[in-house]
């Protein structure tokens, strides 16, 4: 059954592939600073990840070590005023809210959870810390949030941001509330801490 | 399978069978899954019926897990929903070898099956009664084909895809560790969950080839014929 299913998926992998590059998800090596999404933010992991071929929106980086629904470690480097977090899936329908010139530090949790709740369609959300941090050498705010997404289960999450020459820079964490959130935690933290603006 | 791991027919080891995780849905043609509560129940009293027949030939001494309540049926929900995005992971990125992760891939190079639901099995109710715990899963969607093509090149571009139309997921688990030893998913499988024949089918193909079971591959033939449609 599992080779059917490969060779199906083979057949359209090869399909997919005639127009476009190849795609492939790319190591991000432990001790190596690296520029995240062509924005002079850079940083240095503690340990190899993977980043995942794709993008939520502009300026966006998703890495993981086990899959995107384990481990879902995504920056926002750059994030102009008037757009909005992630690829808006239709403007008219399901408009996202947008980083504004005039956004606050203390109102990004509140952009955050606007834009997963209809980006993901979800309606279970909570934000269940926020504290002024420094971040990216300035002040900035960190926020946790705990959510059940389509597949019925609880993540919980972890962000960093600050706002840099007016555009907004973001670190997230999220992972299954059970065992996968608090076994990376700490590699999440050695990436934000390390996170410099180059 | 996980590397290592062997369970012979009659090894003395307990295995504790969770009551399967269901969901039959209908989806529109925005994609979204509306669940459908009547094929819901339906499916589920099928598939327990078709359970209770088949976990005579595992081969090991089996143990049904007690009726959970309150806290108890949140944290068997909560390991049933893990089990589904792990077993999704594995899928999506080791059985699918072209987007295997980089950080993974001398992992696969050597063999290995290396995926957890960590530890917190163990508080799992019936958990000390028994070695192993087998986790069934299914999610069907019965939608227009254009939404499973679209799920399925979005699979291929690696975006967020959501599990597919008939996803069957099983998988046997360490009670102590949490490691999965042996999983069987397939996000397009055969027989109509609603029905009891198609139940029975389902269950049949998820457990076929369990570790020292006698569950006996279905004929060829029908199987295959029945298995191409979509």
């Amino acid at each position: 059954m599992m080779s059917r299913l490969i060779a199906a998926l083979a057949v359209t992998l090869i399909v997919a592939l005639l127009p476009s590059a190849a795609m492939a998800h790319k190591l991000r090596e432990q001790g190596v600073a690296v520029s995240i999404a062509d924005s002079p933010l850079t940083v240095t992991p503690g340990r190899d990840w993977n980043r995942l071929d794709g993008n939520v929106g502009k300026h966006t980086e998703t890495w993981t070590l086990d899959g995107g629904q384990l481990n879902d470690l995504t920056f926002f480097a750059g994030i102009e005023p008037g757009k909005p977090l992630v690829r808006e899936r239709s403007k008219k329908r399901e408009p996202l809210p947008k980083f504004g010139a005039g956004t606050l530090l203390v109102e990004l949790p509140e952009l955050f959870e606007a834009t997963y709740r209809t980006a993901k369609q979800i309606a279970d959300f909570r934000v269940t810390d926020v504290q002024p941090t420094r971040f990216l050498g300035q002040d900035g705010v960190m926020f946790t949030y705990e959510y059940v997404d389509q597949d019925q289960l609880t993540r919980k999450g972890e962000a960093h941001a600050a706002i840099v020459a007016g555009r907004l820079y973001m670190i997230g964490f999220d992972a299954p509330r059970l065992h996968y959130f608090e076994r990376n935690i700490g590699d999440f933290h050695r990436i934000v801490q390390s996170a410099r603006m180059s | 399978m996980r590397q290592g791991f062997a369970l012979p027919p009659q090894s003395g080891k307990t295995i504790l069978v969770l009551r399967p995780s269901v969901r039959v849905a209908e989806q529109s043609t925005g994609g979204m899954a509306e669940p459908r509560a009547e094929w819901t129940d339906q499916a589920r009293r099928h598939i327990d019926a078709a359970l209770v027949e088949l976990q005579r030939q595992l081969g090991n001494r089996v143990i049904a897990a007690p009726e959970a309540y309150g806290e108890d049926a949140r944290l068997v929900a909560e390991h049933q929903a893990l089990f589904a995005a792990v077993s999704r992971a594995v899928i999506e990125y080791q059985f699918f070898v072209g987007n295997r992760l980089p950080t993974k891939k001398r992992d696969n190079k050597a063999g290995q099956f290396d995926w957890s639901l960590g530890p917190d099995v163990a508080k799992l109710p019936g958990a000390d009664q028994a070695d192993y715990a087998l986790f069934l899963y299914t999610d069907d969607q019965y939608g227009s084909t254009g939404r499973k093509m679209l799920q399925i090149v979005g699979l291929v571009a690696g975006v967020g895809v959501s599990s597919g139309v008939h996803a069957g997921y099983a998988g046997l688990v360490d009670l102590k560790t949490g490691d999965l030893l042996w999983l069987n998913a397939d996000f397009q499988m055969g027989g109509d969950v609603r029905e009891a024949d198609g139940a029975m089918k389902r269950v049949r193909q998820l457990l076929e080839d369990f570790p020292g079971s006698t569950i006996a591959k279905e004929a060829a033939a029908p199987a295959a014929t029945a298995q191409a449609k979509p």
